[in-house]
């Protein structure tokens, strides 16, 4: 059932992917607000899903990778979709949606073996990291989709070509508000997380820092990331430098999470 | 019955003519109109663009002139043309040719600025008119209705209407383009021209708050911020107040550009990076274009916006097809309509025809049995039965054809077939033997 329902969930969120990039493609303006109604039904999918998996007698191991970027869908999504209560961003589905159905496809391929011997050792560090981690990159994520967004945008306004002026985006304050917004919370998250990751290895192997490719290159991208808020709340750096900024970590932690996990 | 429409636009009469027949009170004219003997219906449009009377007539040559004389007599100004003038000017179209251009029009097809939103409403108000001067009846009302929902599919399924084809307007979409919200965004007009001043309006119209006006002097800013409700500066405190506007529009004389790179980076340091929309209405322009390569502003000068306009008035001018498309559909299902109309008196004659026959028989009968009340009754429905269950599919059938191409031949059909035109034997038939010519 469980793995059934990863399923349809991953196809609800490439339908929402699909449908935001045809109304972008289009365009059609009312296309993402569609879009925006069928990634909430994803929601909705993903967290029957996460109950079912749940519910079944051997806990399921969140440390492993494709069930932490399931989580990060869910989480991001959910982010997402708070975000829009309070600024008009609906366009920022057009890289939302996909991100989501990226998130939650290697989920939908198989259901997640049972937890190691790292996590038995400390669950409750091990689930708080987890946890933690995944809210900070599913808000980082956002943020450099509010990056990406920004960028283009900003292009198309200043190349003053009416085609791109009529692409259906939000508008240059909205991405930036959400930008800072994401990128704000996610640090928080990430050092978090970061945090719990070293309080989880230091209760279940005694030792302060892993090292190897994940925690290290973790360890680059929140260097980074904090450059970056520094930069953009201590130094009044730009709009556009903070977004290019956002995409810039947003990529070294992709290649420290998803790497990592491909090369275990 | 024929629809007749006369009228001039901005496509057959200059301005100069069109504005001498033009009128604010619909309701005089249209009564003078109503009370023709040659005008069944009527209804009245006139706007800056356009003056167009269509009438309901069962006398198009009578209706042709009166249309005419209308026009020239009751319509026309004090100072108005010889009626010569006219003949140019004045288009006309009959039955469908008028359909088709009333649901044109209320669908801004024919409009000067193609997917104006405002032709509509005028249209809605030309309709109201005539409903309240009791000039339009069920004819005219089903037309306007018709053209209505045209307009609205027209709007919802095309582009027609969908980007802004006017420099102040661009000029507004652009700054929602980068502003989320434009409640909390202050301008700085700098000069004064007609243009900027229709931008800023189009701009606080969609929630600007605060405005300064700035010039040469304090003192000729004065006037033009009196008018605003905004604060008047001279142009030597613009480094003062350049960081505290996020739109700036000038239009100022002079060779030198007012507004350099310098300068703005300052205002932007001020302004710790928050982006900047400069509109440059200029000429020569007033602000440097390096201007635009600075991060955080947004610099379009005179030709950008109107690019900008052209192209989207070159989409909409794209969407114009689907749009005639459209028409064209609502056009042909007003004609099935108007045909199936033209079904009813046959239809009706038709039944009262067989009622009559039916009356006629069942007294006869029913004088020679000696029945009581239920059987008479039971006989009575039992006829009535017959001949409702008769006359369903011909009158179906000419329903169904009505609607078609070859609907009135069909209809002059039936009145032979069944004798309605008069022409045909005595209603009473057959004898009462129950046999007939041939036998």
């Amino acid at each position: 059932m469980a793995l059934e329902l990863h399923q349809i969930t991953a196809a609800t969120y490439l339908l929402a992917a699909v449908v935001a990039v045809l109304g972008l493609v289009v365009p059609a303006p009312r296309a993402s607000r569609v879009a925006v109604g069928a990634l909430g039904l994803g929601l909705l999918l993903h967290t029957l899903a996460f109950l079912s998996l749940h519910a079944q007698a051997q806990p399921p191991a969140f440390t492993e990778l494709p069930m932490a970027l399931s989580l990060m869908a869910w989480l991001g999504t959910l982010s997402f979709l708070l975000l829009l209560l309070v600024v008009r961003g609906a366009g920022l589905v057009v890289l939302v949606a996909p991100l989501a159905f990226a998130g939650s496809f290697a989920e939908s391929l198989a259901l997640p073996g049972v937890v190691d011997d790292l996590t038995r050792a400390s669950p409750l560090w091990s689930h708080l990291h987890v946890l933690l981690a995944s809210a900070g990159l599913a808000l980082l994520g956002l943020a450099g989709a509010a990056g990406v967004l920004y960028v283009v945008h900003h292009r198309a306004i200043k190349a003053k070509r009416a085609a791109a002026l009529r692409l259906p985006l939000p508008s240059l304050e909205t991405l930036d508000r959400v930008n800072a917004l994401a990128l704000t919370l996610g640090f928080l998250l990430l050092s978090l997380g970061v945090l719990t990751g070293v309080a989880w290895v230091e209760a279940a192997e005694q030792r302060m820092w892993p090292g190897g490719w994940h925690a290290n290159a973790t360890l680059a991208a929140w260097l980074i990331y904090a450059v970056v808020v520094g930069a953009r709340f201590g130094a009044h750096q730009g709009a556009r430098q903070s977004a290019l900024s956002s995409v810039a970590g947003f990529v070294v932690l992709v290649v420290a999470v998803v790497g990592a996990g491909m090369l275990a | 019955m024929n629809l007749l429409l006369l009228g001039m636009s901005h496509r057959t009469a200059p301005l100069e003519l069109r504005e001498r027949y033009a009128v604010t009170d619909l309701a005089g004219p249209l009564e003078k109109l109503a009370g023709s003997p040659e005008v069944e219906e009527a209804v009245l449009l006139s706007t800056c663009n356009r003056v167009e009377v269509l009438v309901l007539t069962r006398t198009l040559e009578a209706a042709r002139v009166r249309l005419r004389s209308f026009i020239e007599r009751d319509l026309a100004g004090a100072d108005a043309p010889p009626p010569s003038a006219l003949d140019e000017a004045l288009y006309e179209y009959v039955d469908r040719g008028a359909v088709r251009h009333v649901f044109r029009v209320a669908c801004s097809v024919d409009s000067m600025v193609v997917g104006e939103p405002q032709i509509l409403g005028q249209v809605k108000d030309a309709y109201r008119a005539a409903v309240e001067g009791g000039a339009c009846g069920p004819i005219l009302g089903r037309l306007y209705q018709r053209a209505f929902a045209t307009a609205k599919r027209v709007r919802n399924e095309t582009r027609i209407a969908e980007r802004p084809v006017s420099v102040a307007r661009v000029a507004v979409e652009l700054a929602t383009q980068i502003f989320e919200t434009l409640h909390d965004k202050s301008a700085l007009l700098i000069g004064a021209g007609e243009m900027t001043e229709l931008a800023l309006e189009t701009l606080r119209a969609r929630g600007l708050s605060a405005v300064r006006v700035a010039n040469r002097t304090r003192a000729r800013a004065a006037d033009l911020a009196a008018r605003f409700e905004a604060s008047a500066w001279g142009l030597s405190e613009l480094p003062e107040i350049l960081p505290r506007s996020d739109v700036v529009l000038t239009s100022i004389g002079g060779h030198e550009p007012l507004l350099t790179v310098p300068l703005l980076e300052r205002a932007l340091e001020e302004r710790r990076g928050r982006p900047m929309f400069v509109i440059d209405i200029g000429v020569p322009r007033n602000v440097d274009p390096a201007v635009n390569g600075l991060d955080n502003v947004y610099l379009y000068d005179l030709d950008d916006l109107s690019g900008v306009a052209e192209s989207n008035a070159e989409e909409r001018r794209r969407e114009v097809e689907r749009a005639e498309s459209i028409v064209e559909e609502e056009q042909q299902r007003f004609d099935g309509w108007l045909s199936a109309l033209a079904a009813v008196p046959t239809i009706r004659n038709l039944r009262a025809r067989a009622e009559a026959i039916r009356n006629r028989e069942l007294e006869r009968t029913l004088g020679r049995l000696a029945l009581g009340e239920p059987e008479r009754a039971a006989v009575d429905a039992l006829t009535r039965a017959i001949v409702n269950k008769i006359l369903h599919a011909p009158i179906s059938r000419l329903r169904d054809e009505a609607e078609r191409e070859q609907g009135l031949a069909i209809l002059e059909v039936a009145r032979s077939l069944f004798a309605l035109d008069g022409s045909g034997p005595d209603e009473a038939g057959p004898d009462e033997n129950g046999g007939d010519e041939d036998a």
